[in-house]
């Protein structure tokens, strides 16, 4: 079943480029001069990289935020990470720094994460449900100053923002998924060094403690490490839900193994759905793509409501 | 290296002070919400506090290796979250940094046959029964080799037979260093014959030699007549 499943997502992630409005012979690809050859090199393969990259992120953040604060509901976005990217691109649209979007994205979320952190050290080493509380106001804060940007905004603008929360993996060459490369490398090296410290938490706060391990800091630093990638990801893409949710989840079910030993799957398969999810977007044939967080979404609910059911059987 | 709480106070204990040997062991009783489990989590460092010194180190201001040789709580209940980790993975977790010391060379398939659950070792830990998770806990903290373990009810859900091999535990095996003991069952306190701390709203009322504890007036005045010692057995009236 394994082994079928990971035959299957890598034909999937070999196949991804080839398929979109234009079809791109393989022989065409081998001249650098024609058009199909930059259509795959510029704009293919960097998307589906970037999908690969950002599915896995959030992948892998989704587990470790559910690991952390002891609830299966939690997703990457929980603690308004995203919301915060989303507010700040929406103040530079409407400030008229579009080019900016990314960078501004990027200041939005870390500029949570420090609120957040700054809230936190006021709370004790076991009082994970206060900070995800402050992230939830936080998010609602942030909803209700997002409402004052589109209401300030042109039509155009608040189209922008619009097409922002909806997430788009669109993207022209390689620069950006250099950096995606570097933020997946970090959380990934980030979470293996505290792979021990993990196992002790998916168990409870107390016996992670009595193993002499430091509660808040081991917390702070998973958190701070997802949340710095998330932030990454999302100031390209937008939020795009779900993915943090159900892929850890799916892959526990098909595993059924503890949590820390599902690093490089979660990671891997989060880039597959994502991915795939991109794949159907772009081959629907509609006269634009379907927004990628619709799709997952779409993809993801009915799937994942499924695998409730028959898990419970 | 003795373990030190001087003068501790918080919404529920008053005025906790006393010490403990290293080498010696004691058991806690009090009635419910007396403030045993909250005893136990403010020696180990679970709720910090600097009353307490165990070789005149705070645990919850210690990190690692140090912390962890210096004392151990086993609750009352197992609390894992994940839903596959295993028995065998809990209890390999029950090893400082996964290490077994060379002068304490038991392993997990030692502890998992003095218990008798040798059968459980592949099962996921969430769905062990409530006397399966305490021997599980018990079995950890074989393991964990602590200088001072403390044991919140551990014979809460166990069967006969889980409760003689507990016994032997307690008062024979070596495996274990200094040992705390909460209890409601005072028939395993007094087999034990380990000294007695009992609390009573909050404070230390009694502390003392388990004889003294046990004697018929002594047992009159703390539990108004409830308890007596019947042919060399503590029994409950009921």
């Amino acid at each position: 079943m394994k082994k079928v499943i990971l035959l299957f997502a890598l034909v999937l992630l070999v196949i991804a480029p080839f398929f979109g409005q234009i079809d791109l012979p393989l022989s065409s690809l081998l001249e650098p001069d024609n058009m199909e050859h930059k259509v795959f090199f510029d704009i293919r393969l960097p998307r589906v990289l970037l999908a690969f990259f950002v599915g896995g992120i959030l992948a892998l953040g989704g587990l470790i935020f559910q690991t952390v604060f002891r609830n299966p509901m939690s997703t990457p976005f929980t603690l308004g990470v995203a919301s915060g990217a989303t507010l700040f691109t929406a103040i530079a649209i409407v400030l008229g720094f579009s080019a900016l979007s990314p960078l501004f994205a990027f200041g939005g979320a870390m500029m949570t994460v420090i609120i957040l952190f700054i809230v936190a050290s006021r709370f004790n080493a076991y009082d994970s449900t206060s900070l995800l509380l402050v992230g939830i106001a936080l998010s609602f804060f942030y909803a209700a100053a997002l409402m004052v940007m589109f209401y300030i905004s042109s039509l155009q603008e608040s189209y922008e923002i619009m097409r922002f929360t909806m997430g788009s993996l669109d993207i022209v060459g390689f620069e950006n998924i250099i950096i995606l490369t570097f933020a997946s490398a970090f959380l990934l090296t980030v979470i293996l060094r505290y792979r021990y410290e993990l196992k002790l938490l998916l168990t409870s706060y107390e016996f992670a403690y009595l193993k002499g391990i430091d509660v808040k800091k081991t917390n702070y630093i998973l958190l701070f490490a997802v949340s710095v990638a998330v932030g990454v990801a999302v100031s390209f893409t937008g939020p795009i839900g779900f993915v943090g949710l159900i892929i850890p989840h799916i892959l526990k079910n098909i595993y059924k193994q503890s949590a820390d030993k599902l690093i490089f799957p979660i990671f891997f398969y989060g880039g597959v759905f994502l991915v795939t999810s991109d794949l159907i977007a772009r081959n629907l044939g509609t006269a634009s793509d379907i927004p990628i967080g619709v799709l997952t979404s779409f993809l993801g609910a009915p799937f994942f409501i499924y695998l409730l059911i028959k898990g419970r059987k | 290296m003795p373990i030190n709480i001087t003068d501790y106070t918080n919404n529920i204990l008053k005025n906790i002070s006393f010490s403990l040997e290293y080498g010696e062991d004691l058991i806690i009783l009090g009635a419910n919400g007396v403030g045993k489990t909250t005893l136990a989590k403010v020696l180990c460092g679970i709720f910090p506090s600097e009353a307490v010194r165990i070789d005149s180190i705070t645990p919850s201001k210690v990190y690692g290796e140090t912390r962890a040789r210096l004392i151990n709580y086993i609750p009352a209940k197992l609390d894992v979250f994940d839903e596959f980790i295993t028995v065998r993975e809990f209890l390999e977790l029950g090893l400082i940094r996964g290490v077994a010391r060379e002068q304490h060379p038991t392993t997990v398939d030692d502890v998992l046959q003095m218990l008798s659950i040798k059968h459980l070792a592949d099962k996921a830990c969430k769905l062990l029964s409530s006397g399966e998770s305490q021997l599980l806990l018990i079995a950890s903290a074989l393991l964990h080799d602590a200088k001072y373990t403390i044991f919140d009810e551990p014979t809460a859900n166990l069967d006969p037979k889980k409760m003689q091999i507990l016994f032997n535990i307690l008062k024979y095996d070596t495996l274990l260093q200094s040992k705390l003991i909460i209890t409601h069952n005072l028939d395993l306190a007094y087999k034990l014959g380990f000294n007695i701390l009992f609390l009573e709203d909050g404070s230390i009322k009694f502390h003392g030699s388990n004889a003294d504890f046990f004697k018929q007036t002594h047992l009159d005045t703390i539990y108004d007549g409830s308890v007596e010692k019947y042919q060399n057995n503590i029994v409950v009236k009921l």
